[in-house]
Order: C-alpha cells, then sequence, then structure tokens
C-alpha cells in the first residue's frame, strides 16, 4: 500500500533504491518521497533498513537507485544537518561542549581558542534548544538527554534546508523524549526546514510526524500518520511484534492522537 | 626558485648558528660536543611532531597502529638491502606504505580495526623476521632499531626532520580541529563538509613518517611511548582539547632536554630514548595526581 500525495513539493526522492551489504539486502527498491517542510518518520522494526535509508541518503553507503535532493526555493543545493544516534567516544577525552560546536566552522585550531564570533553562535545554538548552561562542560560528562540536545544544536548550526535525525531520543527517558520532540517541532515551524527522523517510538511519530514511511526492507505505506498508522500497515512490518504495541498510541480517525502525553488534546493538522 | 645548491649551504650555515646557541642555552660539558647538540636539535624538533600527533593517537585510540608502522621499520630496512636502496628512504617508504595500507583496508572491509592492524603488524613482522633469518649479518642491526640511537643522528636526518616538522605544523595548523571532528564522528564532519578521507590518508602518512623518525631516536620498543605517553599526561592536566596540545608539547619537549642531558651524566650514562621515557613518564605521574587532586578519574 503507499499512500502517496503529489500536492506537496518534495525536498527528497527515493527512487527504487536497493543497498547490498555483506551479501544482504538491507533495502530492496525502496521509493518514497519527502514532503518540503514536513516532519517526516520512518518507523520500522530492528533491522527493517531505516538507518541505513538516511546513510544512503546522506552518501555514506553506495546503493542502486537514485536519491533526488530538490533544490531550495532560492535555486542552491540544500544544507543537510545531521544528528546521529550518540557518540561513541572516549568520554575521557577532555573536549568541551564548546569546542565541540565550533570545530565544523573555525579554522583557526582550537589551540588559538575559540574565536569571539564562533563563541557566540554556538552560544545563541545552545540558547535555541534550552542548553546553553553545558557550554563549558566536557562532552564526556554530559547525560543522555543533553547530548542529543548539543547534537541538534550542533545541527542547527549548520542553517539546514532538511534535518536528518538518526532515533535522536534513543536512550533517553520518556519526558526527555517528549521535550526533545516538542523543542524539535518548535524549532522546525520556526526555522522552516524539512526534517527526516527515524524512529521507534509510534507514540512520538503519531504525535510528531505529518508524514510517515513504514519501512521494513521495502516501503510498506507512506502517507499521513493517520492514513498510513493502522493495525493493518502496522502488522505487516512489525509481524508477531505488533501484540506489543499500545493500541491507544495509534491515531483514530477522529483527528487527534492517543499518545500518553496528549490525553487525546493534540489535533492533527 | 632557489637552487638545490644554495639551500644547502643555507642549511650548513644555520644549523652550526643552531648548535652555538644550543652551547650557550644549555652550559653543561656534554652539551659543548657537536654530536649531543646535534642529538638534541633532532629531539626537540621530533619531540613536538610526536607530541602533536600523540594527541591523536590517544584521543582515538591509535597505538596500535604506531605500533604496527614501528615494527614495518626493520621490514623497510630489510627491502632496501633487497632492492639497493639506501635505509633512509625505504624505511620511510614502506612505513607509509603500510600507514596508507592499513586506513585503506579499515575504510572498506567490515573487519575491525584492530584485526586489520593485526594482520598488517604479523605481515610486516614476519616479513622482517623472514629477511633477518636469512642474511644473519642483518641480526646486527637489529639492536639499533630495539632500541634506537639519536646521538648518531646524521646532518640529513636533521635536515629531513626541519621540512617534516614543517609540513606536520602547517597541517596541525590547518586540519586541528577537522582531525578531532573525524575522530569523534565521521558522519557528522563530513555533514560540515570535512573531507574525511583525505585527512585520514594525510594523517597516517604523516604519523608514519613521525613514527620511522621515532624509531630512529628511541627505537621500536619505546616509540609508542613517544607518541602516548606526553599526550596521556596533557589528557590528565588539560580541560580542553586546544589546551590538551600545549600540555602535550611542553611535556614532550622538556622531557627530550632533560632526558638527554641526563643520560649523558657521568653517573647516569643510560640510552638516551629510554630516559627521555622515563622523564616523560614521571610527568604522567605527576599529571595523575593533578587529575586524581581535582577529583577527575585517572585515565
Amino acid at each position: 500500500m503507499t499512500l502517496n500525495s503529489n500536492t506537496e513539493a518534495t525536498a527528497v526522492k527515493f527512487d527504487n533504491v536497493t543497498v547490498r551489504m555483506g551479501g544482504n539486502t538491507i533495502l530492496d527498491g525502496v521509493s518514497a518521497r519527502i514532503p518540503a517542510g514536513s516532519s517526516t518518520a520512518i518507523v520500522g522494526p530492528n533491522g527493517a533498513g531505516k538507518t541505513t535509508m538516511l546513510l544512503s541518503l546522506l552518501g555514506q553507503v553506495p546503493f542502486e537507485g537514485s536519491i533526488e535532493i530538490e533544490n531550495t526555493p532560492e535555486g542552491k543545493k540544500p544544507c543537510i544537518g545531521y544528528v546521529p544516534q550518540r557518540l561513541s567516544f572516549d568520554r575521557g577525552m577532555p573536549v568541551t561542549v564548546l569546542e565541540f560546536m565550533v570545530m565544523g566552522w573555525q579554522r583557526m585550531p582550537l589551540w588559538f581558542g575559540i574565536r569571539k564570533s564562533h563563541r557566540e553562535k554556538a552560544l545563541a545554538h545552545l540558547r535555541s534548544v534550552k542548553i546553553e548552561g553545558v557550554a563549558e562542560r566536557k562532552l564526556g560528562a554530559l547525560s543522555g538527554g543533553e547530548m542529543q540536545r548539543v547534537l541538534l544544536a550542533l545541527a542547527l548550526g549548520q542553517e539546514p534546508d532538511l534535518l536528518v535525525l538518526d532515533e535522536p531520543a534513543a536512550g533517553v527517558d520518556f519526558q526527555g523524549e517528549y521535550i526533545f520532540c516538542e523543542l524539535l517541532e518548535d524549532l522546525r515551524r520556526k526555522n522552516g526546514f524539512t526534517q527526516l527522523m527515524v524512529s521507534h517510538d509510534l507514540a512520538t511519530v503519531t504525535h510528531h510526524a505529518t508524514h510517515v514511511i513504514c519501512l521494513n526492507r521495502k516501503v510498506a505505506a507512506e502517507g499521513k500518520p493517520r492514513e498510513v498508522l493502522t493495525h493493518d500497515t502496522l502488522a505487516a512490518i512489525f509481524g508477531l511484534h505488533m501484540g506489543l504495541v499500545d493500541s491507544r498510541v495509534l491515531p483514530k480517525c477522529d483527528g487527534s492522537c492517543k499518545a500518553h502525553c496528549c490525553n487525546g488534546e493534540h489535533k492533527y493538522d | 626558485m632557489t637552487d638545490p645548491a644554495s639551500a644547502n649551504e643555507a642549511a650548513h650555515g644555520l644549523l652550526p648558528f643552531i648548535y652555538d646557541i644550543i652551547a650557550k642555552a644549555l652550559p653543561f660539558d656534554c652539551m659543548q660536543m657537536t654530536f649531543m647538540q646535534q642529538a638534541l636539535l633532532g629531539l626537540i624538533l621530533l619531540a613536538p611532531m610526536a607530541a602533536a600527533m600523540g594527541v591523536q593517537v590517544v584521543n582515538f585510540r591509535m597505538a596500535f597502529f604506531t605500533d604496527a608502522i614501528s615494527h614495518s621499520t626493520f621490514t623497510g630496512v630489510a627491502l632496501g638491502l633487497i632492492f639497493a636502496i639506501d635505509p633512509h628512504w625505504s624505511m620511510p617508504a614502506f612505513g607509509v606504505l603500510v600507514g596508507l595500507g592499513i586506513i585503506a583496508s579499515q575504510r572498506r572491509s567490515t573487519l575491525s580495526s584492530d584485526t586489520i592492524i593485526g594482520v598488517f603488524f604479523s605481515a610486516v613482522v614476519a616479513f622482517g623476521l623472514a629477511v633477518v633469518s636469512r642474511d644473519r649479518g642483518m641480526a646486527r642491526d637489529l639492536q639499533s632499531f630495539l632500541y634506537g640511537d639519536i646521538l648518531t643522528i646524521s646532518e640529513f636526518d636533521i635536515k629531513a626532520m626541519m621540512v617534516l616538522f614543517l609540513v606536520l605544523a602547517a597541517f596541525q595548523a590547518y586540519g586541528y580541529n577537522r582531525l578531532l571532528y573525524i575522530g569523534l564522528h565521521p558522519i557528522l564532519a563530513e555533514t560540515h563538509r570535512v573531507r574525511v578521507a583525505v585527512y585520514q590518508y594525510l594523517y597516517a602518512t604523516l604519523l608514519a613518517l613521525v613514527v620511522v623518525f621515532s624509531v630512529w631516536a628511541v627505537g621500536v620498543l619505546l616509540v609508542t611511548a613517544m607518541l602516548i605517553v606526553p599526550a596521556a599526561a596533557a589528557r590528565n592536566f588539560s580541560r580542553s582539547a586546544g589546551g590538551m596540545l600545549w600540555w602535550a608539547l611542553l611535556v614532550s619537549v622538556t622531557s627530550a632536554v632533560i632526558g638527554l642531558v641526563l643520560s649523558a651524566q657521568e653517573w647516569a650514562r643510560t640510552a638516551t630514548g629510554a630516559t627521555v621515557i622515563l622523564v616523560a613518564f614521571v610527568w604522567f605521574v605527576f599529571s595523575a595526581v593533578v587529575a586524581s587532586i581535582r577529583g577527575e578519574r585517572v585515565r
């Protein structure tokens, strides 16, 4: 089942994308679109190829087929911001959050300090994700939730047209995930970027996504959450595990979200 | 454009001038001898290079990589003898080749980095041993590779180190932030338009050259220490990535100077390379105390 709306502009178009690694087919002829300005979520079970789909978009894995990234309305090549699932680094490494924020922008080596303009820019982005208090702390001393916000601030520093997030709330508790997603939605509305996010959490998806791609090596369904996240589609991609999904988080056709955090108050667009 | 002959003359004029400064700055008896002045200049050139590269080696856990390169040097000499090439060229050339081979394999293979380095490590050591076992005469040279000998460093080596020093300083000034970024998350760095592959290959090439020169100074057994001990001490002292480089330079250069002077004392008469590393280790112990007083876990 593919529910495609062609009335909106497209930011990214996956056309028959296949990824093979070590003799296994990770993605098998994936065709999907990401509407411009949308909050698109890729959902699917473990091993469905969600992260691989993001990595193919970022040019990090070889693939067959084509991925078209549309130019911005100004005719420029879009800037892609990326928020990885986690940073696996030596946590004892003496790198401050501010140094981490500027190391992609600043040419002058960090041993000569941080330029005032870069420091102010970094602080502004940390402020935008409500975490400026950690600027001088060591990166390894951050909690999971703080790290995710720092990674988001870093991606925002690129002023992205397309923001790609790989399970940004993995390892963060429910409250932390909710706050992170609310913050992300505010920023998307304010900055107008297109957002593509991998998520395991159906409650998060139904609450925040405007477009969903259900993936299990192939695209099982694509479209608006209330049209796509049906028991039939989810059973098709999650299989037996569907029994574990709380039916209260699935959207009803009454136009409201049933996630715990909403208490049925969040209305769809 | 300067012709090679005049450049050579300039270098010849420069080196005695530097030796003269060393003799005046360090008025010890031992430092009035030319071979000691040459050794000190060699160490002063080598120590900052090892310190700077060591910062990345420590932060990104590349000690095993440096071990593989250092062990390839003997094979480099063996190849030089087989193909009648001066070991001054065959050693660095083979070291760079091994470094680039490891990086290329890491980028293409699904095997873990340690496994790939282990495979290269075993291959170069096995090849070196095979050549030594065929030609018993070469076994005599093995000792200088195991322990190094900075006191026999030639003017050619010093000039080569000066060139490497300038290239490496430019690379670190341009790429320090980007190398840090790549070490933290290569994909993230690439989305910031950092050319990850180019930096990885350049870093491996320069690291291989620093390791080869360090083998001449401190020997295969201690070359990894030359890179990691100052950087490890710097990690304990520093609270930032920028500060770590300055601390590593301080520890490395002071260890080199103090180690050389101590090793030449009548009461000591120890191997220079080993003494330099021991002084750096004292720095490390002090840094560990400082870190524990600050309430940080000793790393």
